[in-house]
């Protein structure tokens, strides 16, 4: 290793005892802290677009630096930002609002722990509005990590109001089927019968034996469907198995990069709603009144994201440069 | 917090910091880290397809001792037969018939899915009329009934690209390439939430900076 | 029918004066009772009327539906709790209650039957524990339906795009041309190798990360017999690494037979196609070490990719090489148009894979899809343009023109 690494690799250490050991646990900027370093980060970008002009291009690993500025400082930072809600968040939380209290909703957790920064957040907001409005929750998961996360979201709804403990009972008011895996097959076969996929919940208890399975057959027996997804299978084969074969009422949240490609069926009505990327949830987490990680999450994003239009249009601002200098050599 | 948890939270942290640490350049650390999340990930999905296919799918409805059923027997030999294709020539090429099983199947499956929910469920959804509603609401079903049409035309391979055709498959192109720019930047967003996650861990559970 | 009215009347005259005195009873006793409105004792509600049980069509005989008159009691404060379901099988006499349906309802769904068997239905109006006389239905059987006509739309399009298919693969197997348009894409592989040949560097080809029964991956390796044509003629390096074992197979079969082809078989070399991992971010590790270290000229991407293409394109944008992808996944796709010189875009990977093998499986669906694309072109113009007339002029014919070409897309589930 070289000297300048090892420099590197001791001052990692010392910033990290640093900040184990010295700085204010948690730690907070004033508000006059926040715009001062607002205002330098924003001057360091003007001198960044003036030296390209000029024609004397920056080391391109100063992006990483910006970026992980901006998504770790404004967790210090007291700034609160106006999330506006967007017509298909609106549209999924209608359907869910517009259920009666004792309405059977199938819950189908499609997703691991490396898609939970996105995911996890809304169905934490799914999980407190259920309990809360007394509907009643099918959990299953077409990914072996999603009933886990699923039983997450289930802890984060009783740490949120510890009432709920004594109020919400495993098996009549929810129950968690666990993973079944076959991808879309499953989801075809649901159609028919839930049973022959989960013959017990994720305890082992028998399908009969559930109070609030009973009744429950297949799709028909449900009032309404929720997905949380990050790939495959998700989304896309459930609007293909069960929205468009049978009739099932959907809305779903996925992650961003799945979201473009989920957009066509809810513009052709084959979906009621989506939630897209850590924004969808944000916005969720405003309309359900469970504000958490996402609203908070939300403030670096944004700081994060006019991080990568700047350098957009200084990257071009370099391109248009040295296209002309070489149309004029 | 008991000791196994401040374990647990420290060595999440130096593997965090250790695959980070690739955007400065290859380095040991990051080797190490990567190695041990390859092996790590593959041991946990052998036990996870073992426990959730072999024996629950298999070992549990095949050997029930009240109804053994006989369904499983098929998929498991056609599994068998898939690992030959580890044996030589000589009988390697009986992994085609499970490989054929599983394409015809999944052909079957997915030419209806995808011909009714991405084809024809979409081109219904297309025929709109463009000219009723507000402003926005015309400008909408215009831009979805352009962009749909010259979409197609540009993937359309039978004629050439001249002319009008030409020129609605340049259309086409440039719907395409406002699509790729869209779900850039929904890419984007996701690995920022993603990078999120982690400064969240980092600052929160294992630093204690922020509640 | 008589054999109904008579709990009817055992409860009137027995049971009634009962229920008075208990009631009394716990007045006295003050224990809390539930409210029961005075005149519930006494209410019976009215029967329901027109009760008709319908075979659900196209299921497999488990279903029959149920409708109703709503009983003259059902009103909006009305004496009435709801309706209570009972199930006769005809053959066997059994009995079933199925469920009491809230007040206001007059459909029910049954699924829980066997086809061919008879079954009749029985609905009493319910108050408190009063119920009125039943209403019987008429006896039904369930049927299975073999054919879903509400999908006949669905068959006719399928229909004409399948059967284009085969005729076109047919048309081709015969040996007649079929016109496929130019790929640019094919012209930007040429230059690309070119380039390679100029500066005396090696190429790399990437297949992609899927297996041999991907479609995307067949047609990476018909334009890799392509480049490697090129490659044997002008003896420059390729180096390919691959993550699937049997892609390393076909691969080396494919290069050996370019090199053959050239007439220096002695040039081939198994090491040219070497397996790595199938580990997807382990095989991206190993091939940006190959990038970094061997620098080709150019590197070609052409297969099914995942969250590795922008890793595999950055790489090779940071060593100056010239990069042509092509891929069907459209999540990757901005970060191969972002990143590399050219970009086979979903089907002109295909396309491109027809036009240079020339195989008349591969020729012939590229025609029948053109065939479904052409339909979906027509439909859309003609849709669009009946639709918009018909909300404009409000002619009544063009607005059932238009519910025709919607219900023509549209799946009834």
């Amino acid at each position: 290793m070289r000297t300048r690494e090892i420099i590197a690799f001791f001052a990692l250490i010392a910033l990290i005892l640093l900040a184990k050991y010295v700085l204010p646990h948690p730690m907070q900027f004033s508000p006059t802290l926040s715009l001062i370093i607002i205002i330098l980060l924003s001057l360091t970008f003007i001198i960044i677009g003036v030296l390209t002009l000029q024609g004397k291009f920056v080391e391109r690993r100063i992006v990483f630096i910006y970026v992980g500025a901006a998504l770790t400082l404004p967790f210090f930072m007291q700034i609160e930002l106006e999330v506006p809600i967007s017509p298909e968040v609106q549209s999924a939380y209608d359907q869910i609002e517009s259920l009666n209290p004792g309405s059977k909703i199938l819950a189908a957790f499609d997703y691991d722990p490396p898609s939970a920064p996105e995911l996890q957040p809304m169905a934490d907001a799914f999980m407190k509005y259920c309990f809360h409005k007394g509907i009643k929750v099918i959990i299953m998961g077409l990914w072996p990590q999603g009933p886990q996360q699923a039983g997450q979201s289930v802890e984060a709804a009783f740490e949120d109001d510890p009432a709920l403990r004594d109020k919400i009972r495993y098996g009549v008011d929810y129950v968690n089927l666990g993973f079944q895996s076959g991808n879309e097959f499953v989801i075809l076969r649901m159609g028919e019968s839930f049973k022959a996929m989960f013959p017990a919940d994720i305890y082992g208890t028998p399908y009969d034996s559930i109070p609030i399975l009973r009744n429950v057959k297949n799709y028909s027996n449900i009032d309404y469907c929720m997905n949380f997804s990050a790939g495959k299978p998700g989304t896309q084969e459930w609007v293909q198995g069960a929205v468009d074969r049978f009739g099932l009422k959907l809305s779903a949240g996925n992650t961003a990069v799945q979201a473009p490609m989920i957009y066509p069926y809810l513009q052709a009505g084959q979906l009621d709603g989506l939630m897209g990327g850590m924004a969808g949830a944000a916005e969720f987490e405003k309309l359900t009144g469970y504000k958490d990680k996402a609203t908070t999450f939300i403030k670096s994003q944004s700081f994060a994201h006019i991080v990568v239009i700047v350098f957009i249009i200084i990257g071009n601002m370099a391109f248009l440069r040295g296209k002309t200098e070489r149309k004029v050599k | 917090m008991s000791w196994e948890q401040t374990f647990g939270i420290w060595l999440a942290a130096a593997f965090t910091l250790g695959i980070v640490s690739f955007l400065y350049r290859d380095n040991i650390f990051y080797k190490v880290c990567e190695a041990i999340f390859v092996g790590s990930s593959a041991g946990y999905w052998f036990v996870t397809y073992f426990w959730d296919n072999l024996y629950r799918k298999f070992y549990l409805q095949a050997f029930d001792p009240v109804s053994p059923h006989i369904a499983p027997w098929v998929g498991f030999i056609l599994g068998v037969l898939m690992l030959t294709r580890l044996f030589g020539a000589k009988i390697a090429w009986l992994s085609r018939w499970p490989l054929a099983f599983i394409i015809g199947a999944t052909a079957g499956v997915y030419m209806m899915f995808y011909f009714v929910s991405n084809a024809m469920l979409q081109i219904g959804a297309s025929i709109k009329p463009v000219f009723v509603g507000s402003f926005g609401d015309i400008v909408s079903n215009v831009l979805i009934a352009a962009g749909t049409f010259c979409g197609l035309v540009y993937f359309f391979f039978s004629k050439e690209h001249k002319g009008v055709f030409g020129g609605a498959a340049r259309v086409g192109i440039w719907f395409l390439m406002v699509t790729f720019g869209a779900s850039f930047g929904y890419t984007v967003m996701s690995r920022m939430s993603l990078m999120l996650g982690r400064l969240d861990f980092l600052f929160g559970d294992w630093l204690r900076l922020i509640s | 029918m008589k054999d109904y009215h008579r709990p009817q009347l055992l409860f009137q005259i027995f049971i009634l004066p009962l229920v008075v005195i208990l009631s009394l009873t716990s007045a006295l006793t003050a224990q809390e009772q539930p409210v029961i409105p005075a005149d519930s004792i006494i209410h019976i509600p009215a029967p329901t009327s027109n009760v008709v049980a319908v075979d659900y069509v196209y299921d497999r005989g488990e279903t029959v539906e149920l409708t109703w008159n709503l009983s003259p009691d059902d009103t909006i404060g009305g004496r009435i709790d709801g309706y209570e379901l009972t199930r006769i099988e005809q053959s066997t006499g059994k009995m079933d209650t199925l469920e009491v349906i809230p007040a206001g309802i007059s459909y029910y769904k049954d699924d829980k039957l066997t086809h061919g068997h008879k079954y009749a239905y029985l609905i009493r109006s319910v108050y408190f524990g009063a119920k009125s006389s039943p209403v019987s239905s008429n006896i039904i059987t369930p049927s299975i339906e073999i054919i879903n006509w509400r999908l006949a739309n669905l068959f006719a399009i399928a229909f004409i795009l399948c059967g284009s298919v085969i005729y076109f693969i047919a048309h081709a197997k015969k040996g007649k041309k079929l016109f496929i348009r130019k790929i640019a894409g094919l012209e930007a592989i040429d230059e690309a190798i070119g380039r390679a040949t100029e500066m005396g560097r090696p190429i790399l080809f990437v297949p992609g990360i899927n297996d041999m029964d991907d479609v995307q991956t067949i047609a990476g390796i018909t334009l890799l017999s392509r480049v490697a044509k090129v490659v044997a003629d002008y003896d420059i390096r390729i180096n390919m690494p691959v993550s699937r074992s049997l892609v390393m197979t076909t691969a080396r079969e494919t290069i050996k037979e370019a090199y053959i082809g050239a007439g220096r078989p002695d040039a081939y070399n198994d090491d040219m196609v070497r397996y790595i991992t199938d580990e997807q971010f382990g095989y991206v590790a190993a091939v940006d070490g190959i990038m970094v270290r061997d620098k080709p000229a150019t590197c070609f991407y052409l297969g099914a990719f995942f969250a590795e293409s922008l890793i595999l394109a950055e790489t090779g944008n940071s060593i100056g090489a010239i990069q042509i992808a092509g891929t069907a996944q459209p999540a990757q796709l901005p970060f191969f148009v972002a990143a590399c010189d050219y970009t086979l875009i979903g089907e002109e990977l295909f396309a491109a894979s027809a036009y240079l093998s020339n195989e008349p499986k591969q020729l012939g669906s590229l025609k029948g899809q053109d065939v479904g694309k052409f339909v979906a072109m027509i439909a859309i113009v003609i849709g669009v343009l009946i639709a918009t007339l018909a909300e404009l002029t409000g002619s009544s014919s063009l607005e059932n023109l238009s519910e025709f070409m919607n219900r023509l897309f549209t799946i009834v589930s």
